[in-house]
């Protein structure tokens, strides 16, 4: 017998309040722009790295929006935080310094962290001043992250900490890592087991932070190395040993956001704008397929939005939205291509060439970061019944 | 399920859901290809009043929403169904809005997407060359020009010269041609209508049942792939099987967001037939999407069928050919992907200059 697999993505609520603060950002990006207090980069919620400007949203108050006023927070819905996010990626805007304290940090913080913690930091994320950096990959555990080796050993008054992260973006400014280490032995039956999430000073005695220089030229990523290093009991997150369960459910929420189909929107705006007096037929075509997409990724996206609202748990559409997405951000790139070559490094030439030789250079990682492509399609399979 | 409907909606959704499930068989479609009239189907779906489902109370219809409309339009093409409903429904709604009496026979809408047959002095004239319309239907329903404005004339079958053919999935399709033809009935000139308006409601019927047959071969594809052993194993436990039903998956849900997010902008607007900025967007975006998946999909479930999804017997084939003649009707992909970069071209260049700045996004995102 077949089985109906119907994937509905239903329109959030969008009420005027929405709409209100999507006016605000956007005239306050237009504002910034205009004054030059940041160059619009392609990627920006990974390439742009700029603390000052991080402040800037969190005195207006549009960091850590969803959370509860008594942690700084504003109280409101997930799709007012949805609005800002859109609205600064499509700015290019230099939000790589909060975005995964904002994200995902502070949730995770709020949902398992300690009343203090929940006091202490969270005000200062959503203020702009706190930033989090995350410690899951290391250099033999990417996509399979049950295999990791750092390992926590407890300790009179709380835990030791030996290992190494790796690709943890901007580690280098930021005050925290949530870093995933084995806290008992692995037992290849059960290898979910036995994982925990620490809440980790980066000033800790004993940690070293070492840029690695990326393809694009950036030393954005970091190796981490914990030798020995200790925290006190509370900072552990959730459950010790639970740690496994805590991070997909936190990955599965974060993969059907925006920035999983506009990192490289910024470059087709400006192609728009180059093109628009001369537009024509195929270059028309082409240009017009990848609006037709993106629009539709974005009702996609928008509708898991809606389901979680909702409270349901569409960890397959929030998969598909993200495989599809990020493919397309990909292929926006290779599709321009055809109509402005490029050749030269990003500085050899104009602003437009900056975006597109910038997108080219940073493209492959968005199919890889968060979890890959081919992971995210076995996850779907797994939805449809295969695994 | 589907787009947003009232709870008789509903109803009405799974009454035709069993009629077609009785009804329409994969032998039954098959046969209809061959040349049986699937009479049983036809006489069902009539009684049902389904065609009538556009149709305002007042003139004698269901008046439902748009919404439902397009979903019984969505789950017909889950079945490859074999009679005209998507057809008559438009049809129907169509004489409805034009003031023109409408009854429960089967009418279509006489037109593809091309320039309408011009409309001089009482007299008809012009070439339709793709009109989805079967041999026996009673009432051709015609938008006409007239200096440029649309009127809508009904014409039984012997007006015209008309050349059946079939499309590629066997569906019937008729070139009719007009010299001087007198209508039974014309309407008076419609401000609601346009030529765009209705090109782009048909294209988004197409897009509509584009992604009900897509959901049909996902299903079919999971299925066979679950069932089908092969190097001791169901193919679906190969990872290589798995990422191309993923791919399936994925376009088909990407069809399906846009075609829901068209149908909603459309029933925000009072003029299903006329045409608008931000209508054009909507459906645009919905034929785009849903003509390019058409092209992955099907490449995909063939191949995850092997040789059995070629063969005539299995139903698989019903829905390929049937969105490879669909992608196709009342502008491509390619066609509406051209008419979007122009519009959103269009609106840069009369744009201040200075207020070009996040144009693009706004026009996306609106």
């Amino acid at each position: 017998m077949s089985e109906t697999i119907r994937f509905n993505f239903p329109a959030p609520v969008i009420d005027d309040s929405v709409n209100r603060l999507r006016r605000e950002v956007r005239a306050f990006l237009h504002e910034e722009i205009r004054r030059g207090s940041f160059r619009p980069v392609t990627d920006c919620w990974c390439s742009g790295i700029d603390p000052d400007f991080s402040r800037k949203l969190g005195q207006r108050g549009w960091l850590g929006v969803t959370w509860p006023k008594q942690y700084g927070g504003q109280e409101l819905s997930a799709l007012h935080r949805y609005v800002i996010t859109e609205e600064l990626l499509v700015a290019g805007a230099p939000v790589h310094a909060h975005w995964i304290a904002d994200r995902q940090s502070g949730p995770l913080i709020l949902a398992t962290g300690t009343e203090e913690m929940k006091r202490t930091l969270l005000p200062r994320i959503a203020a702009g001043e706190c930033f989090v950096a995350l410690g899951l990959s290391e250099p033999e555990s990417g996509s399979d992250l049950a295999s990791v080796r750092t390992r926590a050993h407890k300790v009179q008054g709380g835990w030791q900490i030996t290992g190494t992260k790796l690709w943890s973006s901007g580690a280098q400014i930021c005050q925290y890592m949530t870093v995933l280490a084995r806290t008992s032995e692995r037992d290849d039956k059960n290898r979910h087991e036995g994982l925990t999430q620490f809440l980790v000073p980066l000033d800790s005695p004993g940690v070293s932070v070492r840029g690695i220089r990326d393809m694009s030229g950036v030393e954005h990523f970091n190796e981490s190395h914990f030798e020995k290093v200790f925290v006190p009991e509370n900072a552990v997150l959730g459950s010790v040993g639970g740690g496994w369960k805590q991070i997909t459910s936190e990955l599965a929420l974060e993969r059907s956001g925006p920035e999983r189909l506009l990192s490289t929107f910024v470059v087709l705006e400006k192609a728009f704008l180059q093109a628009a007096g001369s537009m024509a037929g195929h270059q028309a075509a082409v240009m017009g397929a990848m609006v037709a997409r993106i629009r539709a990724l974005r009702a996609m996206s928008l509708g898991v939005a809606a389901l979680l609202e909702q409270g349901q748990y569409p960890e397959v559409e929030a998969s598909l939205v993200k495989d599809l997405g990020t493919r397309f951000e990909q292929d926006i790139v290779e599709r321009l291509r055809e109509f402005w070559p490029i050749q030269l490094k990003q500085s050899y030439g104009d602003e437009f060439h900056y975006l597109l030789a910038d997108s080219l250079l940073r493209q492959p990682s968005f199919t890889l970061r968060g979890g890959t492509n081919e992971v995210l399609k076995g996850i779907i399979a797994r939805g449809m019944g295969l695994r | 399920m589907g787009f947003e409907m009232e709870q008789t909606d509903q109803l009405i959704m799974d009454t035709a859901h069993r009629l077609f499930a009785d009804h329409c068989s994969a032998g039954v479609v098959n046969s209809a290809e061959m040349g049986t009239e699937p009479t049983k189907l036809m006489q069902a779906i009539l009684e049902a009043g389904l065609p009538l489902a556009w149709v305002p109370e007042e003139a004698g219809g269901v008046g439902g929403s748009l919404a439902l409309g397009f979903n019984l339009i969505r789950q017909a093409a889950g079945f490859a169904l074999a009679a005209p409903l998507a057809e008559t429904l438009v049809a129907n709604r169509v004489l409805a809005d034009s003031k023109l009496a409408v009854d429960e026979s089967w009418a279509v809408l006489v037109s593809d997407g091309g320039a309408l047959p011009m409309l001089t002095d009482g007299k008809v004239t012009g070439l339709v060359e793709n009109a989805p319309m079967p041999p026996g239907v009673a009432r051709l329903v015609a938008p006409v020009s007239d200096q440029g404005a649309v009127r809508i004339a009904v014409f039984a079958p012997d007006s015209a010269e008309i050349e059946h053919r079939e499309s590629l999935a066997g569906e019937p399709r008729a070139r009719v041609h007009w010299k001087e033809a007198l209508p039974l009935q014309l309407s008076s000139a419609l401000d609601d209508m346009s030529e765009d308006g209705l090109r782009q409601f048909c294209a988004l019927v197409r897009a509509c049942q584009i992604a009900g047959a897509m959901e049909k071969m996902n299903e079919l594809t999971v299925t066979y792939v679950k069932e089908r052993q092969q190097f001791g194993r169901a193919l679906g436990k190969f990872q290589a099987i798995q990422h191309m039903v993923a791919d399936i998956a994925g376009e088909s849900a990407l069809a399906n967001a846009a075609v829901e997010q068209a149908v909603r902008e459309l029933s925000a607007h009072p003029r299903p037939f006329g045409d608008s900025a931000d209508s054009l967007l909507s459906i645009a975006t919905a034929k785009v999407v849903a003509s390019e998946a058409a092209g992955t999909v099907s490449r995909l479930a063939h191949q995850c069928h092997g040789a059995m999804g070629f063969s005539y017997e299995y139903p698989l084939q019903q829905y390929s050919r049937r969105i490879w003649s669909w992608r196709e009707e009342y502008g491509s992909e390619f066609y509406w992907s051209e008419r979007i970069g122009l519009a959103v071209a269009e609106e840069l260049q009369s744009s201040a200059p200075g207020q070009t700045e996040g144009r693009v996004w706004d026009i996306v995102s609106r």
